[in-house]
C-alpha cells in the first residue's frame, strides 16, 4: 500500500523540523556566548632568561626589557610576525618630503591613568630621547635610545593630534626603527619625575602596571579603556587576560622544568636539546620563529694567511654549515649565503651559499701556496704550519669547536680560546686577533643598525663598525653603506645594498654560516601567541583555553 | 666575654673594610675591561663626547690613587654612588636583594645544621654501624655533588616529576604578600598570611638544600671525627663510672667540647655559602644579591661590585666573630 504522507504527519514534521532548527540556533547562540567567556579571562605567565634594565622605554637597549615594555606602552607603528610594520597609535604615517615625516594619531587613546594621548606626548617622549642629558635620574644621562632614532633632528607639533619629525637627511628605515619606541605620558612624568615613572609607570598599552621588581617579576593587568591597538592585528580591542605576569628565570633547565609543571605559560629561548623533550609533552607546544641572529667567523684580512683571499675563500668552502645547522641547532636554521640575513628587507637573493666543497677548498690553498709538504696532515708554506687561534665568547664556543674540528679534516690547525667579551673586545676592534666567531643582532630587518655595525671600517667614536670584529675595511663597501643609510628610492637602495653585499661575498672576510632560529614554547592552553622575530612577546591578542 | 671586647673586636673590623675595599677597587680596576665601553657597547650612538662624559661621571679619567680617595671619601659618608649599568643607587638596589639572599643563606645554615649535627653525632656514638657507613657515604657524595648540578637534579624529580615542591622563585603571587622587611617568611607571620608563609617556605626548602648540602656534609664529618677523639678522653670514662646515663655523657660533656672544631668549620662555610649563593640563586630564580653581582663583574660596574663584595667581606667577618663568642660560652677558658 501506498504510504501517503497524511496531514498530522506533515504537521508532525513541520513541528519537529522547526524545533530542531530553533534549537540549533539556541544552541549556536548560547555557545557563542559562552564561549566568549571561556575567552576572556586568565592569567600567563612568561619565563624571562634575563633581568629587566628599565622600566622606562626611553632608558634601556635590551630586548628582554623591550618585550615586557611593549606590553606597557604603544609605539607610533608596530610590527607584524610577517615583519611588516603597521600603525599602532598613529591612524597613518606620511613622508612629506625626503626629511619630514608626518603622523596623525588616533583619536581617543587615553593612558592607563585616564590622560587623553595627544601630539604634546609623542614630541615630549621623543624630545627627552634625543636630547643629550635629558633623563634627570639618578644624575643627568642621555636615552641608550638615542643610537636608534638615526637622523631625527626635531619633533614639530602641527595640531593637538598631528605631528612631524624632521630629520636631518633622508632616513630609509624610519618606520621600522620606529617600532622601537614607545610613547610615554607628558603630564605625569614631568609631575612624578623619571624616578616616580620607573616606580610606577603609566603608558597606553593593553596592560598596565600593577608592580614589580626588573630582577624578578612584573606584574600587569587589563587596561579595560584601551583603545584597540593595531588595527592590522587582529583582534582589536582590550585584552582577553586578566592579568600578565613576566618572571625573571635565568637558567635554561629550570624554565624549562617551570614550563613543564605549569608554572610558567610562555618561555623564550629554548635550548635545541631540550627541544625533543618538550615537544613529547602532551601540555607543550614548541613554536619557532625566524632568527635575527646571524652568525659568522669573522678572519682578519689584515694578518697572514687571511691576508689572501684565497685562504678566506677556502675556508668558506671548508665548513659543512649544513651539517653544523643539524647537529648544533637540531635542523633548525638556514644556512647564510652572504653577510645579511636572508629575511633582511634588503638581503640580495641572488647570492647563493659558498656550499660545502672541501676539493675547492684543498685547490684554493694550494694556489695560495699551502699544502702539505711533511705529511704531517697540517697545511704549511715556506716551512710554517697554518695554525691559528680561533676566539669566542662562551656561549658560542659549541659553534667555535665545530668549525675548528670541520677545517682540520682539510689540515688547518686551529685552536678555541674562550674570551670575556668585555676583555676581547677592544683587543679585537684593535685587529690584534685573527678570528672571530659570533653573532650580531638584526631584528629591524632593514641594514641600518646592523649592516653598518658590521661591515664598515671601525671608525671610533661613530656607530660605524662598531661590532667590525674582522677587521675588514673596504672604502667601495663603506661609501655603499653610507649612501643606502639615506637613499629615499627603494629601488636604489637595493642597488646600493646588493652591490655591497656582493663585493663582501667575494672578498669574504667571513666565513658565513648559519642564522639559528628563535624557538620558544608555551603550555597548549595559550591561544593566539606566535613567536616573533624580533623576539617580542605581544600578549594583547592572546587568550586561555579551558 | 666582656662587652668591651665585643666592642673591640667590632670596631676591629673598621680596618679589615678598609683593606677590602681598596683590595677590591684595584683589582676591578686593573682587570682588562672599560665600563663604559660596555656600557655603551652596542648602542648605535657612540660619540666621542658621550664617551668623555661618561667618564667624566664616573671619574675614570682620573688617576686611580685619586679614584681610591674619591671612593674611600663617599665611603665614610655612606654614599654608596650609582650603578653603571642599572641607572639606580647602588644603595637601594643591594636594599632590594640583601634580604632575600640572607633567607636563603639561614635556610641553607638552618638545613645544613639540623642534618649534620645529628647525623655527626649519631654516626661517632654508633661507629662502624650500618647508619655510619651510610651518613657518610651521604657526606662523601653531598661534598662531591656540585650545587648547580644538586639544584637541577632536584628540580627535575620533586618538582617536575613529582610535583611535590615549586620550581623556582620565593613566592606564589597569588598568595598576596605584604612587604615590610622583606624577609618573606618574617612578614607572613607580621601580616599574618598563612597561605604566604606556607609557600614562602615550600619555595625555600630545594635552594637551602643545594646550597646547604655540601656545608651539611662537612659539618657532619667534623662533629663525627672530633667527638669519635672526645668519647676517648679519660674524663668521659670517668663520667661514665659515675653513672652518667650515655645520653647525658655525650650530650652534656662530649658535645660541648666537640663542638669548638665544629663551629668553626661553620663559621668558615658562611664564606661559602656567600659565594654559593650566586650559583643556587641563578639556578632557582632567587632574586638576591649573587646573581645581581655576577652580572655587574661582567659588566665591570663598579661601583656595584664594590659595595656587594665589601658587604660580603663584612659578613664573613661577623660571622667569625659570632663564632669566637660561641667559644667562650662553649669554653670558658678561652678568651676573645
Amino acid at each position: 500500500m501506498n504510504h501517503v504522507l497524511d496531514i498530522r504527519e506533515v504537521d508532525r514534521m513541520k513541528r519537529t523540523f522547526t524545533t530542531a532548527v530553533v534549537s540549533v540556533l539556541i544552541l549556536l547562540f548560547v555557545g557563542s556566548v559562552v564561549a566568549q567567556e571561556f575567552s576572556r579571562g586568565g592569567t600567563v605567565v612568561v619565563g624571562l632568561s634575563d633581568r629587566m634594565m628599565s622600566l622606562d622605554p626611553a632608558d634601556h637597549r635590551h630586548r628582554e626589557t623591550e618585550t615586557v615594555i611593549r606590553n606597557m606602552f604603544d609605539g607610533l607603528v608596530t610590527r607584524t610576525i610577517k615583519n611588516e610594520v603597521v600603525p599602532e597609535l598613529a591612524k597613518s604615517a606620511t613622508l612629506i618630503d625626503p626629511t619630514t615625516w608626518e603622523f596623525v594619531l588616533k583619536k581617543g587613546v587615553t593612558f592607563h591613568n585616564g590622560e587623553p594621548l595627544t601630539a604634546e606626548d609623542v614630541k615630549f617622549t621623543f624630545d627627552r630621547i634625543i636630547t643629550e642629558g635629558a633623563i634627570e635620574y639618578p644624575e643627568p644621562h642621555t636615552s641608550q635610545r638615542k643610537g636608534l632614532t638615526g637622523p631625527l633632528e626635531s619633533v614639530e607639533i602641527v595640531d593637538d593630534y598631528t605631528v612631524r619629525f624632521h630629520l636631518s637627511a633622508p632616513w630609509p628605515p624610519a618606520l621600522q626603527m620606529l617600532v622601537h619606541q614607545q610613547i610615554v605620558p607628558k603630564d605625569y612624568l614631568e609631575e612624578v619625575g623619571t624616578k616616580g615613572f620607573i616606580e610606577h609607570p603609566i603608558g597606553s598599552g593593553p596592560f598596565k602596571f600593577v608592580e614589580g621588581k626588573l630582577d624578578e617579576m612584573i606584574v600587569m593587568e587589563r587596561f579595560e579603556d584601551y583603545y584597540g591597538g593595531a588595527d592590522d592585528l587582529a583582534p582589536v580591542g582590550p585584552a582577553f587576560l586578566d592579568r600578565l605576569i613576566f618572571k625573571i628565570v635565568p637558567e635554561d633547565s629550570t624554565r624549562m622544568a617551570a614550563l613543564r609543571t605549569g608554572e610558567l605559560d610562555i618561555i623564550q629561548k629554548v635550548a635545541v636539546h631540550m627541544i625533543p623533550i618538550l615537544e613529547d609533552d602532551p601540555n607543550i607546544v614548541v613554536k619557532t620563529s625566524a632568527g635575527t641572529r646571524p652568525c659568522w667567523m669573522e678572519m682578519n684580512p689584515n694578518k697572514p694567511p687571511f691576508n689572501d683571499v684565497r685562504v678566506r675563500r677556502a675556508l668558506n668552502y671548508a665548513v659543512n654549515v649544513d651539517l653544523l645547522i643539524k647537529k648544533l641547532l637540531g635542523g633548525r636554521g638556514v644556512v647564510l649565503p652572504g653577510s645579511l640575513s636572508p629575511f633582511n628587507n634588503f638581503a640580495d637573493r641572488t647570492l647563493q651559499p659558498y656550499g660545502y666543497n672541501p676539493d675547492r677548498a684543498k685547490v684554493l690553498l694550494a694556489e695560495a701556496g699551502w699544502t702539505d709538504t711533511d705529511g704531517d696532515g697540517i697545511l704549511d708554506k715556506d716551512g710554517q704550519p697554518f695554525t691559528f687561534v680561533i676566539d669566542t665568547i662562551g656561549r658560542h664556543k659549541d659553534k667555535a669547536e665545530a668549525v675548528m674540528g670541520q677545517i682540520r679534516d682539510i689540515g688547518i690547525d686551529a685552536i678555541v680560546r674562550v674570551w670575556d667579551y668585555a676583555v676581547a673586545k677592544p683587543l679585537i676592534l684593535a685587529g690584534e686577533r685573527m678570528a672571530w666567531v659570533g653573532d650580531w643582532g638584526d631584528s629591524a630587518f632593514d641594514p641600518v643598525g646592523h649592516f653598518e655595525a658590521k661591515w664598515h671600517t671601525h671608525v671610533k667614536g661613530s656607530p660605524y663598525g662598531r661590532g667590525n670584529f674582522s677587521s675588514y675595511s673596504n672604502p667601495r663597501v663603506d661609501e655603499l653603506i653610507e649612501m643606502g643609510e639615506v637613499e629615499p628610492d627603494v629601488a636604489k637602495r637595493h642597488k646600493i645594498y646588493d652591490e655591497a653585499q656582493r663585493i663582501i661575498y667575494e672578498e669574504a672576510p667571513a666565513v658565513f654560516l648559519f642564522l639559528p632560529e628563535e624557538v620558544e614554547a608555551c603550555s597548549v592552553s595559550v591561544q593566539n601567541w606566535e613567536p616573533s622575530p624580533d623576539s617580542r612577546i605581544n600578549l594583547h591578542d592572546v587568550w586561555l583555553s579551558k | 666575654m666582656s662587652a668591651v671586647k665585643i666592642l673591640e673586636r667590632i670596631l676591629a673590623t673598621i680596618p679589615i673594610m678598609f683593606g677590602v675595599a681598596i683590595v677590591v677597587f684595584l683589582f676591578m680596576r686593573l682587570t682588562p675591561g672599560d665600563p663604559v665601553d660596555i656600557m655603551l657597547g652596542e648602542s648605535g650612538y657612540v660619540s666621542e663626547g658621550e664617551i668623555e662624559n661618561l667618564r667624566k661621571e664616573f671619574h675614570l679619567d682620573e688617576p686611580i690613587w685619586k679614584q681610591l680617595l674619591l671612593f674611600l671619601g663617599s665611603a665614610v659618608r655612606g654614599d654608596m654612588g650609582n650603578s653603571y649599568t642599572q641607572h639606580a643607587p647602588v644603595s637601594s638596589l643591594i636594599a632590594e636583594r640583601l634580604p632575600a639572599t640572607i633567607e636563603l643563606a639561614v635556610g641553607a645554615l638552618i638545613f645544613g645544621l639540623v642534618v649534620a649535627i645529628p647525623v655527626g653525632i649519631i654516626s661517632a656514638v654508633k661507629q662502624h654501624s650500618v647508619i655510619d657507613r651510610a651518613s657518610m657515604a651521604g657526606a662523601f657524595l653531598g661534598i662531591s655533588m656540585p650545587a648547580f648540578w644538586l639544584g637541577i637534579v632536584l628540580i627535575l624529580i620533586l618538582s617536575v616529576h613529582l610535583r611535590l615542591l615549586p620550581v623556582f622563585g620565593r613566592i606564589d603571587y597569588e598568595a598576596g604578600l605584604k612587604e615590610i622587611t622583606g624577609f618573606y617568611v618574617l612578614d607572613s607571620i607580621i601580616t599574618g598570611n598563612k597561605v604566604a608563609l606556607v609557600s614562602t617556605i615550600r619555595h625555600l626548602i630545594l635552594p637551602s638544600l643545594s646550597l646547604g648540602a655540601a656545608m651539611a656534609a662537612i659539618v657532619a664529618r667534623v662533629l663525627r671525627s672530633s667527638l669519635l677523639e672526645i668519647l676517648r678522653q679519660d674524663y668521659i670514662t670517668l663520667a661514665r663510672a659515675k653513672g652518667q646515663i650515655e645520653f647525658l655523657v655525650v650530650m652534656k660533656h662530649a658535645l660541648r667540647n666537640a663542638l669548638i672544631p665544629t663551629v668553626t668549620v661553620v663559621g668558615l662555610q658562611v664564606g661559602v655559602l656567600l659565594g654559593g649563593n650566586m650559583i643556587v640563586e641563578t639556578v632557582f630564580g632567587w632574586p638576591g644579591l649573587g646573581r645581581l653581582v655576577v652580572s655587574a663583574i661582567y659588566a665591570r660596574d663598579f661601583p656595584l661590585v664594590q659595595w656587594v663584595v665589601m658587604i660580603y667581606a663584612f659578613t664573613f667577618v661577623m660571622a667569625n666573630l659570632i663564632v669566637d663568642i660561641l667559644y667562650t660560652c662553649l669554653n670558658p677558658k678561652i678568651t676573645l
